[in-house]
């Protein structure tokens, strides 16, 4: 598949706020990225506005605070899918295309259950749950990522295992939790493990670095096909060194961190 | 008209900053002899059924959207 | 006759009095005034009686209620025009684009930048969160009126001393309650509607106790093809209001805002303090911005300070239209509310725009798209009047020049008098390194990371430059932040606020100077060149002629810098009437947001030290001017005299600087504000985990004292690499003088016995707030 010929779908909804800069990734690295409001999926819009899923071969979920974060982040956005396209999304996974949630979007995909969702595609309640932050606040700040990914995940299949990538944090909600008996290990074995917190030298992070105290450390995870990823940290808004918080201290290249995950899954889609 | 309290609460051994950082907060204005705080959320909600039904409804709400397994736990009850 | 018998109940199915004015004495248009809460003088009242008669008619509730909106300090600025006028008004640049809700400069051939700055101060000081949320909401939709997509907020705030001791004074709140409750304002309508908040800035003073103050600032960014105006274009368009419903929330708030807070405003006052709703301007924000992209209107406007009543006649009367309004059209929140109720209302996310007729379909799709309520309830004629209609009984008609007219005062003020040398008594100092831990720990030098990590400050990923510098997780206090507002475009906007209140009480006219100056260093310390400000002029009552005489003299001082430099000042607001129960009032605060252009972002420098070895420089002169420093603040110094701008050197300075960045010689830059060049260079090691050893004997000061400690303006320290070191003398010429290196891991003074560890200084900085609101991981 040609980077040209790749479609995006940057679905939103009312409080969704990251999806310009969500879309614009997936332009800087060649894809055509549109922003879809859930309605229009849905049918519930002029008909000249009406978009199918299917059309699509990349579902990205943005950062936001998608309907006001009101019962819980990211529950109210899942269970309108669930109920109205619930069927598109899961042949939309199971036919292996890659679909990316960033904080909000993260959120929500644990909520529709497609992550972790150890034993399938969708489970049919959550497993798992991005809860308060342990210093219950809201936390932007620097985060070092370290790919902890063995093969599976599609996003990071151009990132080397246990590099080190700059990806800024900026949530009230990222603990993973899960009451699955030894989850972390779980996922560990699956593969599932993608973004791990550290230190800038590699090593095990504790708060700031982990900004919410997630167990693990973990930043993200991707389903057992390694097609769906979520992250708490924000990549598209690294995609240039400009954009990095210390790049007036130097910095590797013009690129920013965060466009390696954008790389990354284009390629994968180059090869398909 | 019946109407239903939901009560969402967080489970057992999951940490509650937002009580915690209250609990700090009230004993910094000087407030003494506070043992915990919890904090839960409440939904009333106001519905054109019978008593048993509401219930049962109430249960439904919070298995599909209100409350997440993982991390919390509900009560439903007539208001 | 007392006010309720000149109240006649209108037979009519709604809630209506007829009033009768013409008879009225004296006396009785007082009472009239206070029945309804008008916040009208006797002699307002008698204009409004003089109308009356001139038309013929008694007056109805609602047109009384919307004089009393209309003729509010806040709507009209009666107290401060002549003053603006005579002082700040006429910098006219051809890169203003416009004067309208947000000023509008050029940032490139294609776009320009909108900004504007506001105050919050009287609800936010009732009800915290309620308050700083809805000044967010409303300072942003100033911006999307332009046509302009919000990109980046500043939020200066004034408290007391969030750890003040003892007893507070009847109705006032806790310092660290209010702030506590504005931060979290903030952070939760900024974070939501997915605008950064960039920069800002805490003021702490006793004097903010009883009368906190919240600014808030709004950056956009608009085509210039699809700038909006604020008003409609021609007679017979329809008027769409859109947004939230109508409620009895905020009711009398401009009346509010224009009143002294008293001990008991807290239950008198409860209507005009109101709560946002970040999710439904979030939609708004797409909405609008769609109808200004496909040019479907040809008007907009924010529902602000006296909500209907004042924006319907100021959309209509802009080009000299009238407009005939169907009031019971407009959606409600709650049943039961009179005419004048939902003509005056506050309620929050509202707007209005304005359209041709044969684009209302096309309009209202797309504000069915989003979910948003949007309904026509007005038509533009061309009448000069504004009527007012219920079911089609016409129960308002009033001719709008004399509405939004308004009064104009030239009031008494007497001319401050000014902190000089003569009168200045040095205070007794502990040794210098504890003066500097000291400085570094006060809340007004300390961090305000507890604040600036609860912002999500890089939303919409074109920050470049945030609010804390440095190492990661480690840094220090920038200057001004950069964003990249276009994507895929170099270019970057920097934005910085500056504002010294204690100089402006000791001295106003050079308080008002030394406030630009510091946004403007600070927006040049990043290697900016200062393109516009914005101003939120933060003043007591000026009833009081002390405070009015503070109020010009400071005004005085921003028209002069800002006229000697050409730089417009396209938008901004005054908020008078600051004082708390018993009389006390606020610092006069004069807060600037000074904007800059960078034509490449990539050649912007921050200010954390960046390696060893490197050489600092002074760029500015140093003068014996203690007035109001930190210092004098903090150790019990009094008079001395205050930092006057040699705005001719400022411009010359900072341009060779400018210049030096641009070639890439300047490694960090840093300006010297609060407790002068000690203060400064110990927040670059800070921030950039780095030493520095010091040597001032190049300094033409009479002492260490001076040297180290004066806030003398338009200075900034330097880091640059030993190799440039001869290129940058030569462009900087005898504006840099030579003041050490940077060495080792410890700031060490030459001839005096400071030498303080980086993490030390690091620890005396960083916790003070922490400590105070408490926080981090448990």
């Amino acid at each position: 598949m040609k980077a040209e010929d790749v479609r995006v779908c940057v679905v939103r909804i009312e409080g969704t706020n990251c999806e310009d800069e969500m879309a614009n990734a997936f332009e800087m690295v060649g894809a055509k990225s549109e922003k879809v409001h859930l309605k229009q999926l849905l049918g519930q819009c002029d008909p000249s506005l009406k978009r199918s899923l299917e059309d699509y071969d990349i579902l990205a979920f943005p950062g936001g605070f998608s309907a006001g974060d009101y019962v819980r982040a990211g529950a109210i956005f899942a269970s309108r899918i669930k109920a109205g396209i619930g069927k598109d999304i899961r042949d939309f996974v199971d036919a292996g295309k890659p679909v990316l949630g960033v904080c909000n979007g993260f959120q929500i995909l644990v909520e529709l259950g497609l992550l972790p969702a150890l034993d399938g595609t969708m489970s049919e309640e959550p497993t798992a749950a991005l809860y308060n932050n342990d210093s219950g606040r809201f936390e932007c700040r620097p985060s070092i990522l370290r790919n902890d990914n063995r093969s599976k995940c599609v996003f990071t299949c151009d990132i080397p295992k246990g590099e080190l990538l700059y990806c800024p944090s900026a949530h009230g909600e990222g603990k993973l939790m899960s009451n699955i008996p030894n989850f972390v290990s779980k996922l560990e074995e699956n593969d599932q493990v993608v973004f791990r917190y550290v230190t800038p030298d590699g090593g095990r992070a504790t708060y700031p670095w982990n900004p919410n105290g997630s167990p693990g450390d973990i930043a993200g995870i991707c389903n057992p096909a390694g097609n769906v990823m979520g992250m708490m940290p924000h990549p598209e808004r690294v995609m240039t060194a400009y954009t990095m918080d210390d790049w007036t201290r130097g910095h590797r290249s013009e690129d920013g961190d965060g466009k390696r995950i954008f790389t990354s899954v284009m390629k994968y889609l180059s090869k398909k | 008209m019946t109407v239903i309290d939901i009560r969402i609460e967080l489970k057992k051994g999951v940490a509650d900053p937002e009580g915690t950082n209250t609990k700090k907060t009230l004993e910094s204005l000087g407030f003494k002899g506070i043992q915990s705080v919890k904090s839960v959320k409440m939904f009333e909600i106001e519905l054109d059924m019978p008593e048993k039904e509401a219930l049962a409804a109430g249960e439904e709400y919070c298995k599909k959207l209100l409350a997440n397994p993982v991390v919390q736990s509900y009560k439903v009850t007539l208001k | 006759m007392t006010a309720d018998e000149r109240m006649t109940k209108r037979n009519a199915p709604y809630d209506l009095c007829d009033i009768r004015i013409r008879d009225a004495s004296d006396k009785e248009l007082e009472d009239i005034s206070s029945a309804l809460s008008l916040g009208l003088s006797l002699d307002e009242m008698k204009a409004v009686k003089d109308y009356f008669v001139k038309e013929g008619r008694e007056a109805t509730d609602v047109e009384l209620q919307s004089l009393g909106q209309a003729w509010s300090e806040h709507c009209c600025y009666k107290s401060s025009k002549p003053v603006l006028k005579e002082f700040v008004f006429g910098i006219d640049r051809e890169d203003v684009l416009s004067r309208g809700d947000a000023g509008v400069m050029v940032f490139d051939d294609d776009y320009g930048y909108a900004l504007r700055v506001e105050s919050h101060n009287h609800p936010s000081a009732i009800e915290p969160y309620g308050g700083a949320a809805t000044g967010i909401g409303g300072i942003v939709r100033d911006v999307i009126c332009m046509g302009a997509q919000p990109i980046g907020l500043a939020d200066p705030l004034c408290f007391g001393y969030p750890d003040r001791k003892g007893e507070m004074p009847q109705g006032i709140k806790h310092p660290r309650y209010l702030m506590s409750g504005v931060v979290s304002g903030i952070r939760d309508y900024g974070n939501r509607i997915g605008i950064p908040t960039i920069t800002g800035g805490f003021f702490f003073d006793e004097s903010y106790t009883g009368n906190c103050l919240v600014n808030v600032c709004c950056l956009g960014i608009v085509k210039r093809k699809d700038l909006l105006n604020n008003f409609a274009s021609a007679p017979g368009e329809v008027m769409i209001l859109f947004g939230g419903r109508t409620g009895r929330d905020g009711i009398h708030g401009v009346n509010f805002a224009s009143k002294d807070i008293t001990a008991t405003s807290e239950d008198d006052s409860r209507g005009a303090v109101q709560l946002g709703d970040p999710i439904t301007k979030e939609p708004v924000i797409h909405a609008c911005l769609e109808l200004a992209q496909k040019h479907l209107v040809t008007g907009m406007k924010d529902l602000g300070g006296g909500g209907l009543s004042c924006v319907v006649g100021e959309m209509a009367i802009e080009k000299g239209f009238g407009a005939d309004v169907d009031l019971e059209k407009v959606p409600l929140k709650e049943t039961g509310l009179a005419p004048w109720e939902i003509w005056v209302s506050e309620s929050q996310e509202r707007m209005m725009c304005t359209c041709k007729p044969e684009n209302v379909d096309k309009v209202m799709a797309i504000f069915d798209l989003w979910d948003i309520i949007a309904t026509p309830v007005a038509v533009t004629t061309d009448t000069g009047r504004t009527r007012l209609f219920w079911n089609g009984e016409k129960i308002f008609d009033m001719d709008i020049e004399f509405l939004t007219g308004g009064p104009v005062y030239n009031r008494p003020y007497t001319m401050p008098k000014v902190s000089t040398k003569a009168d200045e008594r040095f205070p007794e100092l502990p040794a210098l390194s504890e003066v500097i831990l000291k400085l570094l720990s006060d809340p007004n030098v300390a961090s305000k990371e507890w604040a600036i990590r609860q912002y999500d400050h890089e939303v919409r990923a074109g920050t470049v430059l945030r609010p804390i510098v440095g190492k990661l997780n480690k840094g220090g206090p920038g200057d001004a932040s950069v964003l990249m507002p276009v994507p895929g475009r170099w270019k970057g906007l920097a934005a910085a606020v500056g504002c010294n209140p204690w100089f402006t009480k000791a001295n106003p006219y050079r308080g008002g100077m030394a406030s630009l100056d510091e946004a403007f260093r600070n927006v040049v310390a990043v290697g900016a060149r200062p393109n516009a400000f914005t101003d939120c002029l933060n003043f007591g009552n000026p009833e009081k002629p002390e405070r009015l005489g503070e109020f010009r003299e400071a005004v005085h001082g921003i028209g002069d810098f800002a006229k000697e430099l050409n730089i417009p000042i396209p938008s901004g607001n005054v908020s008078l009437y600051n004082e708390a129960p018993g009389g006390v009032h606020i610092l006069p605060t004069p807060m600037i947001v000074c904007c800059g252009l960078i034509d490449d972002v990539r050649k912007a420098v921050s200010a954390d030290f960046k390696k060893t070895g490197s050489l600092l420089f002074l760029v500015g002169r140093t003068a014996d001017e203690m007035g109001g420093s930190l210092l004098f603040r903090k150790f019990g110094g009094e008079g001395g005299e205050v930092p006057a701008t040699d705005v001719k050197r400022l411009k010359d300075s900072s341009d060779r600087l400018l210049k030096a960045m641009d070639e890439g010689l300047v490694l960090s830059c840093h300006d010297c504000s609060d407790g002068g060049l000690a203060v400064a260079v110990a927040e670059m090691c800070i921030s950039g985990d780095v030493g520095a050893e010091l040597d001032l004997s190049a300094m033409d000061c009479p002492n260490d004292n001076v040297k180290l400690f004066a806030e003398s303006t338009s200075r900034w320290i330097a880091e640059v690499d030993g190799k440039d070191v001869t290129r940058f003398t030569e462009i900087m010429g005898d504006a840099a003088t030579p003041i050490g290196l940077t060495k080792g891991n410890a700031l060490v003074i030459k001839g005096t016995d400071v030498e303080i560890p980086v993490e030390v200084m690091r620890a005396a900085w960083n916790d003070p707030i922490w400590n105070i609101m408490g926080g981090g991981a448990q």
